[in-house]
């Protein structure tokens, strides 16, 4: 059993993932701003990240320049679930992954519930 | 003058439908996962997906009036309308969004006004679509309770409806910055909503199209949006 934190800050959604996540056998984490993701993973060090870009105030990508600040989270995976498609992100993606170390991306409308569970299993399974 | 009005005005247009398509993916997100997730757990209660349709419906039907009234394809009729039951209509329908996103409503419509000139489906529309954005937008916050006000004041310039929360991003600043970037930018309206908050111009555009502004306003201790309308006495009912 892994330790997600899932960075959502839709309700209804981020209760949909978070029945599937615990469903597929993770323990989950909410957090809906970047400033609340920190705190959750302070209070306990995340096995997975699963990060939406969208935020209020300061965005999915402010968060993980914050969060790898710090060197006790430099190797935690992350993976983007968002509603911003690849081609708004490819000039970015370079930065995102080589170094934000951000592992995967999936786009939230093209992503099952399944296809989502397997990334995360994927990513708890790498570490 | 006018080629360049109607420029003006098809440019919003595109901007205000980007803006609102870009929104509209939210809700039906949300049914396509709550859908998969029912399909593989035993859940009676359907009310989820039934709010996160309901939500997109009402978002289609606001805007398509928004554009009617402003393209004169409905008589703009003015009538003696209550600001009260307009609230309370309002928050008839937002009621169920409220509950999905974990915000309490309350309803702050305490005070004897005497009605306004406006067109009443119209006001309710625009409440309506503010109140849904509003929700959204506040449930986000790092907090343990959300509370979402409908409420009615008199105000130096006439009678305000809007749309209030502890939420003090809700500034004319805000509102100037989010009117500059509808359609241009994900998030126009980054330091109050992670959405596209549709809601928001889609209400400016009603309000536009009966002569009415959207302003930032306070109630009590509360930031929020509203219109302001001009009351008159001799309409007063009593």
């Amino acid at each position: 059993m892994s330790q997600v934190l899932l960075i959502e800050p839709d309700k209804p959604l981020a209760k949909t993932y978070q029945a599937a996540l615990r469903k597929a056998g993770h323990k989950v984490k909410l957090a809906s701003t970047s400033q609340g993701a920190i705190n959750k993973a302070d209070a306990q060090t995340p096995e997975v990240i699963v990060l939406e870009l969208q935020l209020v105030g300061h965005s999915g990508i402010e968060f993980l320049y914050e969060f790898r600040s710090y060197p006790e989270w430099q190797d935690v995976p992350v993976l983007i679930h968002t509603g911003v498609p690849y081609i708004e992100l490819k000039d970015s993606w370079d930065l995102l992954s080589d170094h934000l170390g951000v592992s995967d991306y999936t786009y939230k409308p093209d992503t099952s519930l399944d296809k989502l569970i397997n990334s995360v299993r994927q990513l708890t399974r790498s570490k | 003058m006018d080629k360049l009005d109607d420029a003006d005005y098809t440019a919003s247009s595109y901007l205000l439908m980007v803006n609102l398509a870009e929104q509209l993916k939210l809700p039906f997100m949300q049914i396509q996962k709550q859908a998969e997730l029912l399909s593989r757990v035993k859940v009676k209660d359907l009310s989820s997906i039934e709010n996160s349709a309901s939500y997109a419906l009402q978002l289609i039907d606001n805007y398509l009036l928004g554009l009617k009234l402003n393209q004169q394809k409905l008589a703009l009729e003015q009538e003696p309308v209550s600001v009260a039951a307009v609230l309370y209509d309002s928050g008839q329908l937002l009621s169920s969004l409220a509950k999905e996103y974990g915000v309490k409503l309350e309803l702050n419509i305490t005070g004897k006004y005497e009605p306004v000139m406006a067109h009443r489906q119209g006001l309710e529309s625009a409440i309506v679509s503010l109140g849904s954005s509003l929700i959204e937008a506040i449930s986000a916050q790092d907090k343990s309770k959300y509370t979402l006000q409908l409420a009615t004041h008199r105000c130096r310039y006439g009678i305000v409806a809007g749309v209030y929360a502890d939420n003090p991003e809700l500034t004319a600043n805000l509102l100037r910055q989010g009117r500059r970037l509808i359609g241009r930018a994900r998030q126009p309206l980054v330091n109050l909503t992670y959405s596209a908050g549709a809601g928001i111009f889609v209400a400016d555009s009603i309000l536009n199209a009966m002569s009415l502004s959207l302003k930032a306003s306070r109630h009590h201790r509360l930031y929020g949006l509203g219109a302001v309308m001009r009351g008159s006495s001799q309409l007063q009912l009593v």
